[in-house]
């Protein structure tokens, strides 16, 4: 028993992916028993639509994270989104999507320029992105203090062109919004694993000198992927801002831990070179359902939710380490030597 | 050159002058600045972050990373608050604070270290199962009605205008630092996060460094917590939320390499007075605090972009003089040429090649 | 497995004449019995016994994945022995990690130098030892003193060159004062002066009465230094012996598989070289960080050697010729297209593709499966697709190298992390051959891989120069040349110093001039 579950932890993305979907199979039995409401479409749509920004991201932020980077700016580049929509929006006299405009080009752009020092002058991809995301949520600060529309209230009240974005329902179930997260997921499907470029992305993640001397511009490819998850937060932002009809600067700002979250539980490689965007999307849905399902099914309050998250995370990264290696004996033999040098 | 190589050498200084440069400039727009209680208070109010990073920097140290630090002085924080504002005694709070530290520690360098998980994927689920615990713990409360005593103390002045938290934490950054640098064993922690398998090669017990410096990272995170009840003087649940990635760009800003086996805690301890003290420094400039975060961000960018460029440039330029070096300044033929002009013969025979060029 | 060999033993057996002690009557420092050693379902050892005594210099050799270093690892305590026992002085021991090891005052010298690059020399020697500083830094210059090596103690170790990296890990062992010391190829990367200086102190080793094993691939070492032999191959000693009772021609019998022969053959073909036509590959006054001012051309067809010692700046020109480093002068010519200074992509697409010295750093992308391998340098041209990855031409391209090259793998899938070191090599020689090239640069294309793998390098190399191929072979391996090329240069301290004709190349020529005499 335990050396199939560790054949299959080890072995590959299919099997992996297979157990994503058991994951997924068991929260529907186990929330759908607790309460029939779980499996009322309109609710599942509602528990979607709240995590579609992380479902968008998380595609994207596996990319980068095949190329061995990571990317904890993203996030804050949401509400840089937003805010620069609501504010060129009311403030500046723009028409709704010229803002829109404006902020794609900025959070590009933004998202470029980690890109660039990452690859070009060779930072660490976290210690980038750990600057990013002070810089680009605090020029989301600055620019809200642009509006006569006090920070803290948000800018609302946007035209119905641009609420269509989340109130259209194809069929009337099927929300618009997750129309453009099934399209940005074949998207990134077919970009990571169809195309020479995401075949560039693998190989740069596995080895960037052995890239570089196969004749890949292993550098163009990683600020690549960053311009790409900064794509997918002004998507992100966009939909989110119509989404909550405010434009806040602050959209978005806590969804690092569920983006990253969902990249590892796919079964990308932290250290780059694998990654796989089916289980990146498999592993963001099992965490929305779990956020969703315990408080609505078991009354769990929202503001735990981080513990089963957290849980799931460090239960299954620990998994796949042990799949390959070491076990509980040995730390507490290594603790019991260190404890008696300790006295020596 | 020189210069680079020796800025590149004591990384840890040139933040030390960064800070100076930082505190004279702030001076110079508004000399209200430049009077010991307003420099002391830039100092005093890096305290916890200075613990943090202490902390963090050890994780750093040995090429891996805590980020879970956040959470960890939360949750000391509110159960140290608790016990106190419930007539527990100081010391036994105290105490039980540090042992969640060390616990915490001990959970994470199990992940990290012994199962061989990615760190920073590790610690941010733990950071979060902590926060967890903390909303649980507290049911969304906030911990208030702290002893005032307790309270008090934080603002008691050691040396000069330094409280004497401040200046019991340098104290002990000092003396971290002079076990770090000056014992043999202190220098373990570096050799893992350079070489981990040279290491374990010399006799180094990799594993257990590896322990230890989580476990330190804990406990210091947990003496923040006890720390930041005093100072502040009532506890949230989203205390500490944030101060990891404050920890971690202290330490960058203190030439703390995340690649580990590079940097000191003093490094740390002045990275971290300048994160505290930006929000501080930016009043006296008459800059809202809305720059703070933007500010912050530049700061650490410039920082580390200027570091790595730099460095890279030493890299490059001593591998192209080494290439060089071996070189032989003129082609074989016209240098034999010129020995058999001079010396005749002789240059012709064994001899005459010794100490040619590698 | 090698049953063919005439002096066949059963080594599991321990009563067998192989696993006796070679000098009975000495002491023995250090005795291993029946170890044995799997990794999942490869059996790296089967049951090995091996005898060290004082004064003692036994050379072990073998190919790869014979499990010598494997071996090592386990008297070391890196790994831990499936079954088998170990005793120090008689004594049963348990070594369970490299610090028992060390207190057993075993120490081993990796064949991949493992310093800390932050720290400086010093730190790097002294560090892991008991004794205060003082001391420690007295004990290092005097060991430096008398091994007559130069090294500043104060630089960081990132700086340092391979060759240095291994005089600090050897440094590293001579100041433990150890009883038995493992030296794993410690010359694979030491310049000529170096290997003599460094043969001056194993002598001087022996003298005191240090047991020491010996690893190399370099047969000529072994008459130099050793004073027994011990042969390993598919994970069993297949011959174990004193020194004197050993001819060259043992030792490479030792090595070789039973088929090796007949690769030899196809080998003895030469081409004919049209030496009128328009050279294929030109440098012209060609400068760069580590070279100056070579002129070199190759023609159609032909296999030209470049000779020389580690560090004489060849490597460095391949890579510079391939867009990895400034050029600062000169020009580069491909099928009269000039080249300089263009970036790694329009190379290849130029016609040149190069064999990296380093397979593992940049060679291999060893988490990826042979095919993805293979194909990586068909990305940047569209052969295998515009934008869109063409899955049947990759694979048809990877199996059809598989197929030529008789690469052993277990499908296109495989990763070749998994692989032995010549197949991966001839993986990466499969992906420079890929994109059709004119000429391919070779950077030591069979360092590290065993005899038989060079052999079907080899052939591989000759196949491809008859469909017209021209090749640039960097060989540090006289042998090598003398086997392959059509025509030879030798580069001393970054310029070209000789140029030899077929009928001229000769070991003497070569090594002469390689070390420019």
């Amino acid at each position: 028993m335990m050396k199939t579950l560790k054949g299959f932890l080890s072995k590959g993305q299919t099997s992996w992916n297979m157990i994503l979907i058991g994951l997924l199979v068991l929260e529907f039995v186990i929330f759908g028993a607790a309460n029939g409401k779980f499996l009322r479409p309109a609710l599942l749509f509602t528990s979607i639509n709240d995590n579609l920004p992380v479902f968008m991201i998380s595609l994207f932020v596996t990319l980068v994270m095949v190329t061995g980077g990571i990317d904890i700016q993203v996030a804050s580049l949401v509400g840089l989104t937003s805010i620069t929509i609501g504010v060129g929006w009311q403030d500046f006299g723009l028409p709704i999507w010229g803002a829109v405009g404006v902020a794609f080009v900025l959070v590009v752009a933004c998202g470029a320029l980690s890109g660039f020092l990452i690859a070009y002058c060779r930072v660490q991809a976290m210690v980038v992105t750990l600057g990013g995301s002070f810089l680009y949520s605090g020029l989301a600060l600055l620019i809200s203090t642009l509006s006569k529309t006090e920070s803290y209230q948000g800018i609302g009240g946007f035209p119905e062109d641009f609420k269509f974005v989340s109130n259209f329902q194809l069929f009337g179930v099927i929300p618009f919004q997750l129309l453009i997260y099934i399209l940005m997921l074949v998207v990134a499907f077919i970009l990571l694993h169809k195309t020479k470029y995401g075949r560039r992305i693998t190989l740069v993640g596995v080895n960037q000198s052995a890239a570089e001397f196969s004749g890949i511009n292993s550098r163009a490819v990683i600020m690549s992927t960053y311009m790409l998850s900064a794509v997918s937060a002004v998507i992100a932002g966009v939909v989110l801002t119509a989404y909550l009809g405010t434009a806040k600067s602050d959209l978005g700002a806590d969804l690092t831990m569920d983006i990253i979250t969902a990249v590892v539980l796919g079964g990308t490689l932290s250290t780059g070179g694998k990654g796989s965007i089916v289980g990146t999307a498999l592993a963001s849905f099992v965490i929305a359902f779990l956020r969703f399902g315990l408080p609505l099914c078991f009354k769990v309050s929202p503001q735990y939710l981080d513990i089963p998250v957290g849980v799931l995370l460090v239960v299954v990264i620990v998994a796949r380490s042990a799949a390959s290696g070491t076990n509980i004996g040995t730390f507490l033999k290594s603790l019991l030597s260190s404890s008696s040098k300790a006295k020596a | 050159m020189d210069l680079v190589k020796r800025l590149l050498k004591a990384r840890g200084l040139s933040s030390l002058a960064f800070l100076i440069a930082l505190f004279i400039i702030v001076g110079a727009m508004n000399p209200a600045f430049l009077t010991p209680a307003t420099i002391a208070a830039c100092f005093n109010t890096s305290v916890v972050y200075t613990l943090v990073a202490v902390g963090v920097a050890f994780t750093l140290f040995i090429g891996e990373i805590d980020v879970s630090v956040g959470s960890n002085l939360g949750l000391v924080a509110v159960v140290v608050g608790s016990m106190l504002r419930d007539g527990t005694p100081l010391p036994v709070a105290c105490l039980v604070g540090i042992l969640i530290g060390v616990a915490i520690g001990l959970v994470n360098a199990w992940g990290v270290a012994v199962m061989k998980a990615p760190s920073l994927i590790f610690t941010l689920g733990t950071n979060g199962v902590l926060r967890g615990i903390v909303y649980v713990y507290t049911n969304g409360q906030w911990v208030e009605n702290l002893p005032k005593e307790f309270k008090d103390f934080s603002a008691v002045t050691g040396i000069g205008d330094f409280t004497v938290y401040y200046c019991a934490v340098i104290a002990l950054v000092i003396l971290i630092h002079f076990a770090l640098t000056q014992t043999r064993r202190g220098r373990w922690f570096a050799a893992v996060g350079d070489n981990a398998n040279g290491a374990t090669l010399v006799g180094i017990p990799a594993l257990q460094t590896k322990i230890l410096a989580y476990v330190i990272c804990g406990v210091m995170a947990a003496i923040g917590g006890i720390i930041f009840c005093s100072r502040i003087g009532f506890v949230t649940p989203m205390s500490g939320n944030g101060y990891e990635m404050k920890a971690i760009a202290a330490c960058v800003l203190g030439g703390v390499s995340l690649l580990g086996g590079v940097g000191s805690v003093l490094g740390a301890a002045v990275g971290s007075v300048i994160m505290a003290s930006i929000s501080y420094l930016l009043v006296f400039m008459g800059f809202s605090s809305n720059y703070d975060n933007a500010i912050t961000g530049v700061i650490l960018i410039v920082i580390v972009v200027v570091d790595a460029l730099l460095q890279h440039r030493s890299i490059v330029q001593n591998r192209h003089a080494r290439l060089n070096a071996r070189v032989s300044p003129k082609a074989t033929s016209e240098v034999l040429a010129e020995q058999i002009a001079d010396f005749g013969e002789a240059a012709m025979s064994p001899l005459g090649k010794k100490g040619g060029v590698r | 497995m090698g049953e063919t060999f005439d002096i066949d033993i059963d080594a599991t057996d321990p009563k067998s004449p192989e696993g006796k002690d070679v000098c009975e009557q000495c002491d023995t420092l250090l005795s291993v019995r029946g170890i044995r050693k799997s990794f999942g379902s490869n059996e790296v050892l089967k049951g090995i016994n091996l005898d060290l005594a004082p004064g003692e210099v036994i050379s072990l050799i073998g190919g790869n994945g014979s499990g010598k270093s494997t071996l090592m690892k386990i008297i070391m305590g890196i790994y831990s022995a499936d079954e088998g026992e170990i005793s120090i002085d008689r004594q049963k021991v348990d070594i369970s990690n490299p610090k028992a090891a060390l207190a057993h005052s075993i120490y081993m010298v990796p064949q991949e130098p493992m310093l800390f690059p932050n720290m400086t020399v010093r730190e790097n020697i002294t560090i892991g030892f008991e004794a205060p500083k003082a001391e420690l830094n007295k004990m290092l210059e005097d060991t430096m003193k008398e091994i007559g090596w130069e090294l500043d103690l104060d630089r960081k170790a990132m700086t340092l060159s391979i060759a240095e990296q291994g005089m600090v890990e050897i440094l590293r062992g001579l100041m433990r004062h150890s009883e038995i010391l493992i030296l794993d190829e410690p010359t694979s990367a030491l310049t000529f002066d170096e290997v003599q200086s460094l043969f001056k102190v194993v002598q001087e080793l022996k003298q005191k009465n240090i047991g020491i094993i010996y690893i190399t691939h370099r047969l000529a070492e072994v008459f130099e230094i050793s004073t027994s032999i011990g042969i390993l191959r598919d994970g069993v000693m297949a011959m174990r012996g004193k020194v004197e009772d050993f001819t060259r021609e043992d030792l490479v019998r030792g090595l070789l598989p039973p088929d090796a022969a007949e690769i030899k053959k196809e080998i003895a073909e030469s081409a004919n070289i049209d030496y009128d036509a328009e050279p294929i590959f030109e440098l012209a006054e060609f400068t760069g960080y580590g070279f100056a001012d070579v002129n070199l051309n190759i023609y159609p067809g032909e296999i030209v050697g470049l000779a020389g010692i580690v560090g004489a700046g060849r490597s460095e020109m391949a890579t510079t010729i391939y867009g990895m480093d400034k050029v600062l002068g000169g020009k580069v010519f491909v099928d009269g297209k000039d080249i300089t200074g263009k970036s790694t992509k329009d190379v290849i697409a130029a016609g040149l593709s190069y064999v990296p010295e380093d397979r593992f750093n940049d060679g291999l992308f060893r988490i990826r499966d042979v095919a993805e391998n293979t194909t990586s340098s068909l990305l940047a041209n569209s052969s295998l697709g515009k934008l869109l990855l063409n899955r049947k031409e990759e694979d048809r391209v990877s199996q059809n190298y598989v197929d030529n090259f008789r690469t052993k793998v277990t499908g296109l899938d495989q990763e070749v992390g998994g692989l032995s070191g010549g197949n991966q090599q001839k993986i990466v020689i499969g992906r420079a051959f890929s994109v059709a090239p004119k000429v391919v640069i070779l950077d030591e294309p069979t360092r590290g891989i065993d005899a038989a793998a060079r052999g079907d390098v080899y052939a591989v190399l000759q196949e491809l120069r008859k469909q017209g191929v021209s090749i640039l072979l960097i060989s540090s391996d006289m042998e090598e040349i003398i086997e392959l090329a059509d025509r030879a240069f030798t580069m001393y301290q970054g310029r070209i110093n000789h140029e030899f004709k077929k009928e001229e190349i000769t070991q003497d020529n070569l090594m002469s001039a390689a070390f420019g005499l």
